[in-house]
């Protein structure tokens, strides 16, 4: 059995003759958490709609729990939890039809988790799906993909319309997951501070492309922000490999780089610089950088 | 599966209260006609009541064909059904069942009533053993046509053309009836038609973007 519960290679995409995907390669080792990252139509749900089977690729081939996804089988599907982005639900239906629907429809099913999940989201049974709110939906989406026990769970930006209490709630649990054996999560969303807290592994889309596939403490060794002061001006061009942003302003060059080692160290020193000093950056400082044109120098 | 089809029927549960509504109906208006007319006399009555019936019939099967594409694919239903421990071909299977269960409904009654109206009522016209169970079964296989092609219209994002399509292939069947008749030569060409229309639904569905 393969140790990577995602697998994706090559993975190309085309919408209306427009390039979303471009040649994507990404694994998912079991028991991991990765946070896949991009701004708004970078292909972050396309990428998930192809891994369920739910999109054709144009190219390329996609594989969760060892088998392809244009092949999955009810069976393996039963072991997948999904919340989709803006919550596909089937809206004319009582939150309570909808339960018994998927209940039904699933190989396992823990009542009592469910039915805490549901007390503690204070879900109204007797409601239609349409008339909940968007957070109440959300709520409605993740227990009903929590309640089935599943081995792998897809998150497409589950917090989105959450209230910062519902949002803590939705982390502790995402957290008690973890904690138990064998689960994998593919997390998107756009709070970064969330993925911080929970991804050990992170990849970023930008124009296609995974500029970043690495884990988040490598992430953050490898991306350093600088602050350099020069006795003079600061120079127009260092010279250096792999900067994802420069700026200058007088004596003070700020600039991000990928891939800092000694080498680019000694060659920033060949313009002895008055003082260097690192810029401590957050995860949402690098998405930011890293999502900027010309990024391609993170990807391991 | 169970559920599936549970799902499908409380789903399009107004065609099937239609289809037995309409089975009881048409019984009714029958044998108060045959009461009312000497069955011997020329069967005007038949082909005034039997021509507009078949209509309905085929417009009625058709549109829940197309109902159940549409709403699937405007409210997103397999999308989240086929996440769930639910293959597509599942999915699909379980509407078909439906179909075939709505459309059941509305002629088992019917072939019911015409068997012991016959025994009851000498008709006008010759019978030969089992000629009302094969008029049955060229009713059903033309009402299962008209289902398939509903199921390929619901689910085309472009209406216009399709439903023409759809209306159109609907027309031919009443005249294509009336010049083969309800032999063997119908039901070959309503079979071949009821496969490659539902390979081509099949087909449709297993590979569309959900």
């Amino acid at each position: 059995m393969d140790e990577n519960v995602i697998k994706v290679e090559n993975l190309v995409k085309y919408f209306d003759g427009r390039c979303v995907l471009d040649g994507i390669n990404l694994k998912v080792p079991r028991g991991c958490i990765y946070g896949l990252l991009g701004r708004n139509g970078s292909g972050k749900t396309t990428i998930i709609r192809i891994l369920l089977g739910l999109e054709p690729p144009t190219r390329g081939q996609t594989f969760l729990l060892d088998a392809a996804s244009t092949e999955l089988s009810a069976k393996l599907h039963g072991r997948i939890g999904y919340v989709a982005e803006g919550h596909n639900l089937i809206q004319n239906y009582r939150v309570g039809r909808l339960i018994k629907l998927c209940k039904d429809l699933s190989l396992r099913w823990n009542d009592e988790f469910f039915n805490h999940l549901i007390e503690t989201f204070r879900l109204p049974a007797d409601r239609k799906v349409k008339e909940l709110s968007i957070g109440m939906r959300a709520q409605l989406n993740l227990a009903l993909a929590m309640a089935i026990d599943p081995e792998l769970l897809i998150f497409d930006d589950p917090t989105l319309g959450l209230d910062t209490v519902a949002r803590r709630q939705f982390l502790e649990l995402a957290i008690d997951l973890i904690q138990q054996q064998g689960r994998t999560i593919l997390f998107c969303s756009h709070i970064l501070s969330d993925v911080e807290r929970i991804a050990d592994k992170i990849g970023i889309l930008a124009a296609g492309k995974l500029v970043v596939d690495c884990p988040l403490e490598e992430l953050k060794e490898r991306v350093k922000k600088l602050r350099v002061i020069f006795p003079e001006s600061a120079p127009p061009n260092l010279h250096l490999t792999e900067i994802i942003n420069q700026q200058n302003q007088g004596r003070e060059m700020v600039i991000t780089v990928a891939n800092w080692n000694k080498q680019k160290q000694t060659a920033l020193e060949i313009f002895k610089p008055s003082s260097c000093t690192e810029i401590p950056m957050s995860l949402e400082d690098m998405f930011i950088e890293c999502t900027k044109p010309n990024p391609e120098y993170v990807e391991s | 599966m169970y559920a599936l089809i549970k799902r499908e029927i409380q789903d399009h549960i107004v065609y099937f209260i239609g289809a037995a509504a309409f089975s009881a109906v048409f019984i009714i208006i029958s044998i108060s006609l045959i009461h009312r007319y000497n069955p011997k006399e020329p069967p005007v009555f038949s082909i005034g009541l039997g021509v507009p019936a078949v209509t309905i019939v085929i417009f009625g099967i058709c549109a829940m064909g197309a109902t159940q594409m549409y709403l699937d694919r405007t409210r997103k239903i397999s999308a989240l059904l086929s996440t769930l421990a639910v293959s597509r071909s599942r999915i699909l299977l379980a509407r078909i069942i439906t179909g075939i269960l709505a459309i059941l409904i509305l002629l088992v009654p019917q072939t019911i009533a015409a068997g012991i109206l016959v025994r009851v009522f000498t008709p006008h016209i010759p019978m030969f053993p089992g000629m009302v169970f094969e008029i049955s079964v060229v009713v059903f296989l033309m009402a299962f046509a008209c289902y398939c092609i509903g199921l390929q219209t619901g689910w085309n994002s472009s209406a216009l053309t399709p439903s023409l399509g759809a209306l159109f292939l609907t027309c031919i069947f009443i005249p294509l009836i009336l010049i083969k008749g309800f032999g063997v030569h119908i039901v070959v060409i309503l079979v071949l038609f009821i496969v490659a229309s539902l390979l081509r639904t099949w087909h449709t569905f297993m590979t569309t973007s959900l």
